[in-house]
């Protein structure tokens, strides 16, 4: 007769699937009973890499993807499904910095570009991209909106010193 | 017999028309809030990593203090600084996110000999640690303007991910103005 334990373990080694659930659940949650959000870190763990993650209500923003082809990706909370965001990567881009308005509307992104880092602004339901200068000149390297999407705040570096320029948008 | 202004005092005006001007041709509208560095008061000094309240009235950011990274929390119009004592001795602090109003700002401190993700709570002056399980090494994080929910970036084995945590049971949440009229949204503002 063969023991529980066995019979569980057997069950458990050719589904990999639930061992990575099983392994979020036992080390995903914090201590002090945060509650892990099991289907999207699921579904966000699929992916090879992801990392700056930037939360605004119901939307989350983030880069992932592959070392060397990550992209910008958005995700509604509520439906634990991302959203396209049709024109806004490019193959040729290395996404750097993301952020997100409460309504998923507006982005925020620095990326790298033909060896030039870049400041955009990219409105969902227009599709479009619109370069946001930096004056006086400097590195774009992390950026932060409002929710309200009326501020947006970017570290700049000019001459070896990091500075935060603030932008007011209409 | 009075004397025409003299260079300068036309050279403030002469300032403001360049700087208007120079707004002017931001896309959009956009403009520009005059340098950190004389607006928010700090000088020279270097400041990193910039985070906004939901309402863009208050900015965190990172500056060096005894060499050590240092988490500031201001008023973003007037420069006024806000106390954070409960997070004194806790550096180099890192990744700071702030709730709708400001009353939670959430960062990553120095305890031991490794990372944690804590929330500083201003309305009740807490400090909520939240100790990861396991190995794992927080990064980044971002809080949710109603301080519903944090994203942690995460580093296991060498590898980058991002996992999200629901705070409802443990957060009074920082109620945003009207989300709860409005309704979730999608792809439109108001």
């Amino acid at each position: 007769m063969s023991r529980p334990g066995h019979r569980m373990g057997w069950a458990l080694a050719p589904t990999p699937g639930l061992a990575l659930a099983l392994s979020l659940l036992l080390a995903g949650c914090l201590d002090n009973g945060a509650r892990p959000l099991m289907g999207l870190n699921l579904q966000l763990a699929h992916t090879a890499v992801n990392r700056d993650p930037a939360l605004s209500s119901d939307w989350l923003a983030l880069i992932g993807g592959r070392e060397g082809r990550e992209q910008v990706r958005l995700v509604r909370l509520s439906q634990g499904a991302p959203v396209p965001l049709t024109g806004l990567n490019r193959p040729d881009a290395r996404p750097v910095s993301v952020a997100v308005d409460q309504w998923g509307e507006r982005l925020a992104l620095i990326r790298e570009l033909e060896g030039r880092s870049e400041l955009v602004l990219y409105r969902r339901s227009l599709q479009s991209v619109q370069p946001i200068p930096i004056e006086p000149a400097g590195v774009p390297h992390r950026l932060a909106f409002s929710a309200d999407g009326r501020v947006l705040a970017v570290e700049v570096v000019r001459g070896g010193l990091s500075q935060v320029d603030l932008l007011e948008l209409p | 017999m009075r004397s025409s202004p003299g260079p300068s005092l036309l050279a403030p005006p002469l300032l403001s028309l360049l700087l208007l001007v120079q707004a002017c041709s931001l896309p959009w509208g956009i403009r520009r809030q005059p340098s950190p560095r004389s607006a928010l008061g700090l000088g020279a000094e270097s400041r990193q990593d910039p985070a906004l309240s939901g309402d863009g009235r208050l900015l965190a950011s990172l500056v060096l203090r005894s060499g050590r990274s240092t988490v500031v929390l201001q008023d973003r119009r007037s420069g006024q600084m806000m106390p954070l004592p409960l997070l004194r001795g806790q550096q180099p602090h890192s990744s700071p996110s702030l709730s709708w109003n400001g009353r939670y700002l959430a960062l990553l401190v120095w305890r031991g000999s490794r990372r944690q993700v804590v929330v500083n709570d201003r309305a009740t002056n807490r400090l909520l640690p939240m100790p990861l399980r396991g190995d794992r090494d927080p990064q980044r994080l971002s809080l949710a303007p109603d301080a519903r929910h944090l994203a942690v970036e995460l580093v296991e084995g060498g590898q980058s991910r991002v996992e999200v945590f629901a705070l409802n049971e443990l957060l009074e949440p920082d109620p945003i103005p009207g989300q709860w009229l409005q309704g979730p949204r999608s792809g439109s503002r108001p």
